[in-house]
């Protein structure tokens, strides 16, 4: 019976992940290993870019639902795992 | 004999009192009583107020942060565990956005005219643009104004410019800042990572360093009129990577005969001289074709920096040499010391196939070790290797002077070119035919464009400074600026080619 560290670790042991941030239903980090400013920045721009890529999904096949989204940056890659609105954000960095 | 006596006393009445009596006067007079009252006033209560909010949000995160899991995080979490997992499996091998860079910009087909910058009071002096350099944001240009028409030491003052392009409110006739200069500044140079400092070169030999974040004496650093400075006018001024990281010095080149390395001492706004390199005719490799004649000293008209080996650099002179040079090199050169605190040092390495008139620019490519152009006042632009003596490659771009040559910072195969017909010439080296791909041309026909510069992190841009003291800012098309997918391939065959 694994609890909700182990399975963040074991994300984060991938060697390309740079860290996650998980969000509550209102767009709260709750879990995060960033610091408080980072989190809640990115917490907020991405339940909202979410929100919209959901509603998009949805608009489109109303049987379906939003189940991952990548946002491929410059430098890095964020791939957002959506579920109930709870949110797992997990960050890539790119290989140079 | 003597006998007592006694005299009756004369009484003598005074007549003074009598008369002065006779006019005293006596009279007396009263003011009825002042009255006077005291009132007083006063109020006596007093409120003060204040409010404060306790900045709680802070808290509150550091709470949610640490706090217990909430319901149904553990099956969330385990259940897009898998998936997430997957998808950076299959990320990390995808190859599907390999060299990919999203380009936001709109495509244009045309080469645009964005804007003529010009600087009200060098055009009254008939000052001409010298040299252009961008920052290293790319957002600000700085003109350096002098003049290229005569030779003749003077006292006219001129002066550097800046344009921050990127400003809500550019104004073209009014420069954001003017740095007073009291020479013909002859070259400029934007230090490439702090966007504050530029290096010039003045007409009489000086080399300054401004620091535009300072408001009250931009002057960061000068070499002044010492022993070890030049004394002939400064050609061209760059910054190079010193050894120590992270650290740059300033190269500076002189038609005297000398390349001369400065380190910056802001404390005591003086440039250290810290080394110099003098070049010598009998102390130039040379081909047999190249006869000696004239005087001994080569005079450096032209530099260029390896971007690949910060060891080597190299040189154009008055007299037609291309030379490559090693920073390295411990030989001694050849000539009185001059008073110089260093000793000059001879630094040729390897002499290219001289042309046939004043080198006036060169540029290492930056996407190939070896390849170097240079241009002067043949006409000709010469793409050549560093590891040949003749040419690879030889562009008739005008009939009259080239006065500088770049490289393009985004397409592997393309340089421009300023000439003396006031034409920017810019060459495609993926065409076959040996045509400009595009030609930039503005304001009066014979206004000569003395200098020109691409924009390292906006390619689009170009700048070009002219004669009549106007520099414009171009726009590229963008055939121009996006490089093709086998351009590296070609660049690369060309730079293998044997020089006939």
């Amino acid at each position: 019976m694994d609890g909700v560290e182990e399975t963040l670790k074991r994300i984060e042991s991938n060697a390309s992940v740079a860290g996650t941030i998980v969000l509550n239903s209102e767009g709260v980090p709750i879990r995060s290993s960033f610091d408080s400013g980072t989190s809640s920045r990115y917490g907020r721009e991405v339940s909202e870019i979410t929100a919209l890529a959901r509603s998009a999904v949805r608009d489109l096949d109303p049987q379906n639902d939003l189940q991952l989204l990548c946002i491929r940056f410059n430098k890095r890659e964020i791939i957002i795992g959506a579920e109930n609105n709870c949110l797992l954000i997990v960050f890539k960095n790119l290989p140079e | 004999m003597f006998s007592d006596e006694t005299l009756e006393s004369v009484r003598v009445e005074s007549v003074w009192r009598k008369s002065q009596q006779g006019a005293q006067q006596s009279k007396s007079c009263q003011t009825p009583a002042v009255s006077s009252g005291h009132a007083g006033v006063q109020t006596g209560s007093r409120v003060s107020s204040s409010t404060q909010t306790e900045p709680q949000q802070q808290d509150h995160q550091l709470e949610n942060l640490n706090g217990p899991d909430p319901p149904g995080l553990v099956d969330f979490l385990r259940r897009v565990e898998e998936l997430l997992i997957k998808e950076l499996l299959k990320n990390s091998r995808s190859h599907a956005f390999d060299g990919f860079q999203a380009n936001w910009t709109e495509p244009s087909q045309h080469v645009s005219h964005l804007h003529g910058l010009q600087h009200a009071g060098t055009q009254e002096q008939g000052l001409h643009v010298s040299a252009v350099s961008w920052s290293c944001t790319g957002s600000v240009i700085a003109c350096a104004y002098g003049r290229t028409d005569d030779g003749d030491w003077s006292n006219q003052k001129s002066c550097v410019c800046l344009w921050n392009l990127d400003r809500r409110s550019l104004r073209p006739k009014q420069a954001d800042l003017v740095l007073d200069v009291p020479a013909a500044v002859t070259s400029v140079c934007c230090h490439p990572e702090r966007p504050a400092l530029i290096a010039g070169g003045l007409y009489n030999g000086e080399v300054l360093v401004w620091d535009t974040s300072r408001t009250q004496d931009p002057v960061l650093a000068q070499t002044g009129m010492s022993a070890d400075s030049h004394r002939e006018p400064v050609y061209q001024v760059a910054w190079v990577p010193l050894q120590k990281k992270g650290e740059f010095g300033v190269l500076s080149s002189s038609s005297g005969g000398g390349v001369l390395l400065w380190t910056v001492d802001p404390d005591q706004g003086r440039m250290v001289l810290s080394s110099a390199y003098a070049f010598v005719r009998q102390q130039v490799p040379h081909s047999s074709s190249l006869k000696i004649r004239g005087s001994s000293t080569v005079g450096v008209t032209a530099l260029a920096l390896s971007p690949w080996d910060s060891d080597t650099f190299l040189v154009g002179s008055e007299g037609g040499l291309l030379l490559l040079c090693s920073f390295s090199s411990q030989i001694p050169a050849a000539v009185a010391p001059e008073g110089r605190s260093v000793t000059p040092r001879a630094p040729t390495v390897f002499s290219f196939r001289p042309s046939s008139g004043p080198v006036h620019s060169m540029h290492c490519s930056p996407f190939h070790r070896n390849l170097f152009v240079s241009a002067g006042t043949a006409g000709l632009v010469h793409v050549h290797s560093l590891l040949q003596a003749d040419p690879l490659l030889s562009v008739r771009v005008s009939d009259s002077y080239v006065f500088q040559v770049q490289w393009s910072p985004s397409r592997p195969l393309v340089f421009a070119a300023a000439t003396g017909q006031g034409e920017v010439q810019i060459f495609d080296l993926n065409r076959r035919s040996l045509r400009p791909a595009a030609t930039i041309q503005d304001g009066a026909p014979g206004q000569t464009a003395t200098c020109l510069a691409f924009n390292g992190p906006n390619p689009r841009l170009l700048a070009v400074g002219r004669s009549d003291g106007t520099v414009g800012i171009w726009q590229l098309s963008s055939d121009l600026t996006e490089p093709g997918p086998n351009e590296r391939l070609q660049l690369e065959q060309i730079a293998n080619q044997v020089a006939e």
